[in-house]
């Protein structure tokens, strides 16, 4: 998919019979359009208002005026709990370190992999692929249990190694990474190989530097991904002290006695964790956009 | 690195630059095995490898104490799962409430989110309209976002003095205590036309221990507000692969119908839809697959309460793993989710191979035809 | 894709994990069940704790801050968020911590699987326990964890919107009847009557005033069908449907102590815990605490329980010990008693209680009548459907739900 914008452009001009009647057509359906797309776009965007609006109002504001965005008066207090009363940074931190981590292993061994599956002939390669793809099917749910086996057994339950290593490499970026290497034209390569470049090399400093849009579209899906990366947190460490934002946020909410109920601090919460998201998403949305149409036209 | 000086030698002799010589082939087989290891060590250990102590675990009654590796375990074979559907007992019903819920979530999420998603798309896709790309944006966002912070923002929108009920009484109505009701909806359907309590045929009887009344409870009120938050996360996915898909449906076809004099219905019904088949289906499909899947709202939202109508198998086999140290029990519910997952994505799969085909043969067709299927 | 080639996959998956699997196997999970390394010197003791709020945390930390400094070891204390489950991972996965809380119903699962180390009788002077607690904590003979404190079941009544509702002391509810008299007075007001937890733990206390409970008198035979349970249950479903009693899911509040503080309902039903939270939470709520209510049968409450257990697999028992030691002093109880509302479990301590919190006499005196909670093995699946069904028993039946409980936990106890 290259192409999402208008297609205003590719329209042709509208005949020249009955135009009267389809003015009064257009115009009607243009209403209707612009009243559909307010409504659902209220219905998509309010809620993070009235998070934000909630997030800064007290307590009982929040529980008399749910539906305002406007606090009455406008407290810090929920955020300043957030940073005095729980582990808010400590869970930041954890979240960054993950996601960096994560976000530069995937990148690196998705596309080495990537590129071996298209380009590179050994033996079991049609084997590995169809590994992947298969391993592409397995529901993130049914390995909970898994999981949480697995690193026992290796001894790295409860430590950053479990939490950072299982998540290094994933499938769909190795299939994104081989069908965009696919689609470099081999005589670049061979170019260099002629001039006696190895196969690392060749892959590197030729094939990977033409590769940037699909290198940011990994980035972006794995920082997203691992960012916001739930159930493997939830299996792979039980201290306090490697929660993530998620992981943090989950324990906040579903709290124990006395707690409370705290919504101004909770979504104050749930809202410093949506905005890197969020940031990323504005800045490079259309590769967001691309990953999504894509998986329409692979099936 | 390594690999460069073991390709350095071939590549210098000066072949003709078409692959396939011996020395050439040799070396990419090393190199080919080296790139791919990495990932093979990482998805072996961390998919295939647990997958299969999982396995292992099903088949014992290994309660979280030592390794589940040793001889002391003791095996019971397979007990955890027959015990999930021919023993009456406490396992069975949770396993099968578990899966009666999950039904019914399926059963409104993948319908209303397709619709949903193919709604907006066809607002989003319409050339009159300005600003669209702030609106389509916009409904993607929700997708984006981590489902435990939307989660969060959910259970404030949906609590009993929260946004919804808010909104509600603005039109008058009081919103019921949506986290505190487990009341069936098809239940309190039958209530308001006078059926409150279970007719004789129904109350007893009915399979795997859930009485008739019991499987058709439908969600409860509870289910109904993670339901409600999962079509409005979702959709935004989805429209994007629908207007991926309508924006391949060539402008010919839509201008040759409107000068045939088709109403916008009719072009819908005959000329777009059956171009956007594929895509459908895989909306669909993708749906059916992610909405067995739903954990990480539950674990947040509800923890499987009231009155476990929210439970799903996910969940279940979380729970009475980590919760009630069953794991063999845990890990069995988990495989037989599993297998409900694969099947669904292998029945996709072979039919997205034969639709793909077939989708483009009737694109073809419909050009050929001007625009008439 | 085609279905040969995924099988093709899969069986090269399979030979891949294989190959791993043999290379990864023998390493992690410490196969030596109990008797781990002792580790002598100062230790460094992790506690987690199933805290019931603030006030709670900071006087254990502060004591185990205190021992610390004094006996030249580290102490680091966590509340969890959700105790079985943080205990149930690092219990499975060979780290658990050296010290935690072990609520009563959980104790013989704990003690079955052997991941309690039995230390009884190397605390000093158990005898000064009370015996229900320290029965409570045994099994197979074997006193295996200090009972840390305990507490019971009373009526709290919001003294404010009492006066608003035009009631005056004479109308402190002594029998059901008057219960749901003063409710409906209070209803008619247009203010919530009762928060009531959802759970076995609250509702169950109505069964004991009619003279029932769950399980028999030794607790290992299944006893909720009967006439008097059914009774009760349904006296507590009369509440519920008239509005008179409200789960605090229904006032948007996590517990009822909440709903209480803020205002949500006039009564509640809690034990000795509610003080530390409300002084905490919600300073300025005005509030007695009066006996429950008498059922037909009587009086009746819950009482609860917890131990200080040691893992099976901690380096560091003989701190530990020491650690519970200290913990369970009489000294020490009496300031966790101050602290945050908790009985102290030693006798030796209760006259020293009774005089130092007279408006905690409803409490104590509960003692006299409370029934224990269930503990055997494997029950907690049973007593969780248990609580799923009380959350629906504004639309289920009470017998049905006895009777579920009973099919349930005749399984369950091997009947």
């Amino acid at each position: 998919m290259t192409t999402l914008t208008d297609r205003s452009a590719a329209a042709a001009p509208a005949p020249v019979g009955g135009r009267r009647a389809r003015d009064g057509r257009a115009l009607a359906s243009r209403v209707l359009g612009y009243a559909v797309l307010i409504f659902f776009g209220l219905v998509f965007i309010y809620p993070f208002v009235i998070q934000i609006g909630n997030s800064l109002k007290t307590e009982p504001d929040a529980a008399a005026n749910p539906l305002s965005p406007i606090p009455d008066p406008l407290v810090l207090a929920g955020f300043e709990r957030i940073f005095a009363g729980t582990n808010f940074p400590l869970w930041l931190g954890n979240s960054l370190l993950v996601t960096v981590l994560v976000t530069l292993g995937r990148v690196f061994f998705d596309s080495l992999a990537g590129y071996a599956l298209a380009r590179l002939r050994f033996h079991g390669r049609r084997w590995l692929f169809a590994a992947v793809v298969a391993v592409m099917a397995v529901p993130p749910v049914v390995l909970l249990i898994p999981k949480f086996l697995v690193l026992n057994q290796l001894g790295i339950y409860n430590s950053y190694t479990g939490l950072v290593v299982p998540l290094l490499a994933d499938a769909a970026g190795i299939f994104i990474m081989k069908q965009f290497f696919e689609s470099v034209p081999v005589s670049v390569e061979e170019a260099a190989r002629i001039d006696g470049a190895g196969v690392f090399r060749t892959f590197w400093s030729v094939v990977l530097p033409m590769a940037k849009p699909a290198l940011i579209t990994l980035t972006i899906l794995s920082f997203q991904g691992s960012w916001n990366e739930f159930p493997h947190s939830l299996v792979s460490v039980q201290d306090p002290d490697l929660f993530t934002l998620p992981r943090g946020l989950a324990d906040l909410v579903s709290g124990s006695l006395g707690k409370g109920t705290q919504y101004p601090l909770k979504l104050g919460a749930a809202l410093l964790a949506t905005i890197p998201v969020a940031v990323i998403f504005v800045i490079f949305q259309r590769y967001f956009v691309r990953d999504a149409s894509e998986g329409a036209e692979k099936g | 690195m390594a690999i460069d000086a073991v390709a350095a030698p071939a590549t210098a002799t000066a072949r003709p630059p078409r692959r396939g010589g011996r020395g050439v082939r040799g070396n990419e087989n090393a190199a080919g095995w080296l790139f791919v290891a990495p990932v093979i060590v990482i998805l072996g250990l961390f998919m295939l490898l647990p997958i299969l102590m999982a396995f292992w675990v099903s088949l014992t009654d290994w309660n979280g104490q030592g390794s589940p590796f040793t001889s002391e375990v003791p095996v019971v074979g397979a007990e955890n799962y027959t015990r999930l559907f021919t023993e009456d007992g406490l396992d069975r019903r949770d396993f099968m409430t578990s899966i009666r819920n999950n039904i019914y979530y399926v059963a409104l999420v993948v319908p209303a989110q397709t619709v949903l998603a193919l709604g907006l798309a066809l607002v989003v896709n319409n050339r009159l309209l300005k600003g669209k790309s702030f609106f389509r944006s916009a409904f993607y966002f929700p997708s984006v976002t981590s489902s435990v912070a939307i989660s969060v923002v959910f259970l404030f929108l949906f609590a009993n003095s929260g946004a919804v009920n808010g909104l509600l009484r603005l039109f008058g109505i009081d919103g019921p205590q949506w986290f505190a009701d487990p009341r069936g909806v098809l239940h309190l359907v039958l209530g308001a036309v006078g059926v409150d309590s279970p007719p004789a045929a129904l109350a007893e009887g009915g399979p795997f221990g859930l009485s008739w009344w019991d499987w058709l409870s439908g969600p409860s009120v509870a289910m109904m507000s993670i339901i409600a938050l999962v079509v409005w996360t979702t959709s935004g996915t989805f429209m994007l692969m629908f207007l991926a898909a309508l924006q391949q449906v060539p402008v010919v076809l839509d201008e040759a119908s409107t000068i045939d004099g088709a109403s916008r219905w009719q072009r819908f019904r005959h000329v777009t839809l059956p171009l956007i088949k594929p895509t459908t289906f895989l909306v669909l499909t993708l749906g059916l697959i992610g909405s067995w899947q739903v954990f990480d709202q539950v674990y947040v939202m509800s923890q499987g309460d009231p009155a476990k109508t929210t439970l799903t198998p996910a969940y279940l086999s979380y729970r009475t793993a980590f919760r009630d140290f069953d794991y063999g029990s845990g890990a069995a519910i988990s495989f037989v989710l599993f297998l409900i997952i694969i099947v669904l994505t292998l029945v996709q799969r072979r039919i997205m191979a034969d639709r793909d085909a077939d989708g483009r043969r009737s694109w073809r067709r419909a050009v050929r035809r001007g625009g008439r299927p | 894709m085609a279905p040969r080639s995924l099988t093709r996959a899969a069986l090269a998956g399979l030979t891949a994990a294989a190959l791993l699997g043999s290379a990864a196997c023998g390493s992690g999970f410490d196969d030596s069940s109990g008797d781990a390394t002792q580790s002598s010197g100062p230790a460094s003791l992790q506690i987690l704790i199933g805290s019931s709020g603030d006030a709670e945390t900071k006087a254990v930390q502060d004591a185990a801050a205190k021992w610390a400094s004094s006996s030249g070891n580290q102490a680091t204390v966590t509340p969890a968020q959700d105790l079985t489950q943080q205990l149930g991972q690092a219990l499975a996965g060979g780290t658990p911590p050296d010290v935690f809380y072990v609520d009563a119903a959980r104790f013989a699962d704990y003690a079955s699987v052997g991941a309690l180390e039995p230390y009884g009788d190397k605390i000093s002077n158990t005898g000064d326990f009370y015996e229900s607690l320290r029965t409570t904590f045994t099994y197979d003979s074997k006193l295996y964890c200090a009972p840390k404190d305990f507490s019971t079941l009373a009526l709290q009544i919001n003294t404010d919107l009492w006066t608003k509702a035009g009631l005056t002391d004479a109308d402190v509810p002594t029998t059901w009847d008057q219960l749901t008299a003063t409710s409906r007075t209070i209803k008619a007001k247009g203010m919530v009557p009762l928060a009531l937890g959802d759970t076995r733990d609250r509702i169950g206390a109505f069964l004991v005033q009619n003279g029932g409970w769950l399980l028999s008198e030794d607790g290992k035979q299944p006893a909720a069908d009967t006439a008097e349970n059914v009774a009760a249950l349904t006296y507590v479903k009369s509440l519920v449907t008239e509005g008179l009693a409200r789960f605090p899911k229904q006032l948007d509040a996590g517990w009822s102590g909440e709903a209480f503080g803020k205002g949500a309902a006039v009564m509640t039903i809690e034990g000795n815990w509610i003080k530390g939270a409300l002084k905490n939470d919600f300073p300025n709520v005005k509030y007695k605490v009066v006996e429950l209510p008498a059922g037909p049968k009587g009086k009746g409450t819950l009482s609860f329980t917890q131990c200080w257990g040691i893992a099976a697999k901690s380096k560091y028992k003989d701190q530990a010990i020491k650690f519970v030691e200290a913990m369970t002093s009489g000294e020490q109880q009496m300031a966790f008693a101050t602290a945050f509302g908790v009985m102290p479990s030693r006798q030796s301590v209760r006259d020293q209680y009774t005089s130092a919190f007279p408006a905690d006499k409803p409490f104590i005196d509960g003692a006299a009548y409370a029934q224990g909670p269930v503990n055997a093995p494997k029950m907690d699946s049973v007593l969780q459907d248990l609580e799923a069904s009380l959350q629906g028993l504004a639309g289920g039946d009470p017998k049905t739900i006895l009777a579920n409980f009973d099919k349930n936990a005749k399984a369950a106890l091997g009947g």
